[in-house]
């Protein structure tokens, strides 16, 4: 089973050789580091707008965001950055043969709690990936890579929580 | 060898390297004359009071206001959260840590702008950075954000909006008791908005 | 020299087309290391894989290696780079809040998109909630505004901190993700988990 896996998956440290220097070019290219949460937060945002104007014009957070993002969705360079990750993705898994519609899950649950979980975990990440101002691309990896200290503390804290909170998760995957 | 043992034979050394090696550190720490002129010609270092009275009202952590006048007319009025070093003072070392630093966005004005532009001048021949001056001090923020005048009825929308924002701000930060005194030797000048083009970090995050 | 960006030399919109091919790149190592599998991802909390591990650590250093070099040769300015600024308490709780999230959906937000992209559904369901999750925060934002406001403390680094030179903290860093690496391998052993 593990030859299997390295078969199909890149030696993690090459993968992570690669990785760093995808995250060197935007620095270099753009001076700042790669992220996540801030594409579905435009998007977000814009949704917002479309769904209920009034109530982005009256409320004061949605226009200081405006005001420091302009141009909206399609200016953003995250958006862009997330739809070049959609494709990439695409690409490697259909390389791969990897391309399925599929929920994964731990045979001792059922698909329908792993969506659940799903959605509560992406709650979670979704709010904290805003009030710690970056998620683990965002803030924690690309903040380490200009050696950050909220880099690091994020880092920290993601992953020191994660690590805590393993033993009462273990039933969605062991 | 596994791929762990390669890629530490690789990056180890390069990090021995980059370990033994002094930053480059290309920037001046002084600023010649001739450097300090093109600033000042740019005038980078003005931030409207418009741009002020909108962090102040944001909350916005990163800014600092410094009010160089003296003690006793700090007394009687700053703006909300301002500390005092009165501008003889400036290059006193307890506030070297003030003026020379990388975390905040120091704000300096006193009742024009003379006063605030000559304590920049002094803080950025010295090479720091980070210092910024309020256009028009103290008198112009009373004319503009305390009481804001109404704009002609032909104005275009921009002028307005800018009114409300002012009205609004003016409400938020306790409109009209501001006695204003004009001690300092130039008369706020009417200032247009500056084009802040600067070489400015790019905004990032996720 | 760089950043190219803020030297004028591309243009925004040419930032905008190059931010989706590093996004495409991005996506591509992200899929091919194994990213877009949850199984995968919260291994390692339970030391039967640690892929996560090896492939963050080892992209931070590369990344931080490849920006102090070029900031030595003088080809990027990096006092233009974007330094992440450290609010220290809003980093705790979020980091926190984003861990227990980890840990019950299995993605962060960029591996999620990842997932997405080669058909997994539960990724999508993630995505959802991380919607839920951002308009619950912007929805209610006066409520912990104080909160995401605390204790800043501008644009540290971790060696002016410790206050040693940026290239001795990057030595010590790459030394301290191998002896992870060296952990992680020894785990991986002794906690074998079967495929699903």
């Amino acid at each position: 089973m593990h030859t299997d896996r390295s078969r199909k998956y890149l030696n993690p440290y090459i993968g992570g050789v690669l990785l760093g220097l995808v995250l060197l070019a935007a620095n270099f290219v753009s001076g700042r580091g790669l992220g996540a949460s801030g594409a579905v937060k435009s998007a977000v945002v814009s949704g917002m707008e479309v769904v209920a104007p009034s109530h982005v014009a009256a409320t004061e957070y949605y226009q200081n965001y405006n005001a420091s993002h302009p141009g909206g969705l399609f200016k953003n360079w995250l958006v862009w950055e997330m739809i070049g990750v959609l494709v990439g993705g695409l690409i490697s898994g259909a390389i791969a043969g990897r391309l399925k519609f599929k929920v994964e899950h731990n045979p001792k649950i059922t698909s329908k709690t792993r969506v659940l979980f799903a959605v509560l975990g992406g709650i979670f990440f979704g709010f904290g990936s805003q009030l710690g101002r970056g998620c683990t691309s965002g803030s924690a990896l690309s903040g380490m890579a200009v050696l950050s200290v909220g880099g690091f503390v994020s880092m920290a804290f993601i992953f020191g929580t994660a690590f805590a909170l393993a033993y009462f998760a273990r039933k969605l995957w062991l | 060898m596994n791929m762990r043992l390669k890629l530490a034979a690789a990056l180890i050394p390069l990090g021995i390297i980059i370990a033994a090696v002094p930053e480059n550190t290309t920037k001046p720490f002084r600023l010649t004359a001739t450097q300090l002129l093109d600033e000042v010609k740019e005038g980078a270092q003005f931030i409207t009071t418009d741009q002020v009275a909108r962090m102040v009202i944001e909350k916005d952590p990163s800014l600092r206001l410094i009010d160089l006048r003296t003690k006793d007319e700090y007394d009687k009025y700053h703006l909300p959260g301002a500390l005092n070093i009165p501008i003889s003072e400036i290059l006193s070392a307890e506030n070297e840590d003030i003026i020379h630093q990388g975390t905040y966005m120091n704000v300096f004005y006193s009742n024009g702008t003379t006063m605030a532009n000559e304590a920049w001048m002094l803080t950025r021949q010295l090479g720091y950075v980070n210092n910024y001056v309020m256009q028009g001090g103290l008198n112009y923020w009373a004319e503009t954000i305390l009481s804001p005048e109404k704009p002609a009825e032909t104005s275009p929308d921009d002028e307005f909006a800018r009114y409300d924002f002012r009205k609004a701000a003016s409400g938020a930060l306790g409109g009209g008791s501001l006695e204003v005194k004009t001690d300092d030797a130039a008369a706020a000048p009417v200032p247009a908005v500056q084009s802040r083009k600067q070489k400015k970090r790019v905004a990032g995050g996720c | 020299m760089g950043p190219l960006i803020v030297y004028e030399q591309i243009s925004s919109q040419t930032n905008l087309l190059l931010a989706l091919v590093i996004g495409v790149g991005f996506g591509f190592v992200l899929e091919s290391s194994g990213f877009s599998s949850s199984r995968k991802l919260a291994g390692m909390f339970y030391g039967y894989d640690t892929t996560v591990l090896k492939v963050f650590f080892t992209a931070a250093i590369t990344a931080m290696l490849g920006l102090l070099f070029f900031s030595l040769f003088g080809w990027i300015d990096l006092s233009l780079v974007y330094v992440n600024p450290t609010y220290l308490w809003s980093a705790i709780v979020g980091g926190a809040v984003m861990g227990a999230g980890f840990i019950m959906g299995g993605f962060c937000p960029g591996t999620a998109f990842c997932a997405v992209s080669i058909g997994k559904l539960d990724a999508l369901a993630f995505i959802g909630g991380l919607v839920i999750g951002i308009l619950i925060f912007t929805e209610g934002y006066p409520l912990w505004e104080n909160l995401y406001k605390s204790s800043y403390l501008g644009e540290p680094t971790m060696n002016s901190l410790i206050g040693i030179s940026r290239g001795v903290f990057g030595l010590l860093l790459i030394l301290a993700a191998f002896g992870m690496f060296f952990v992680g391998e020894w785990a991986e052993k002794k906690f074998p988990r079967d495929e699903y």
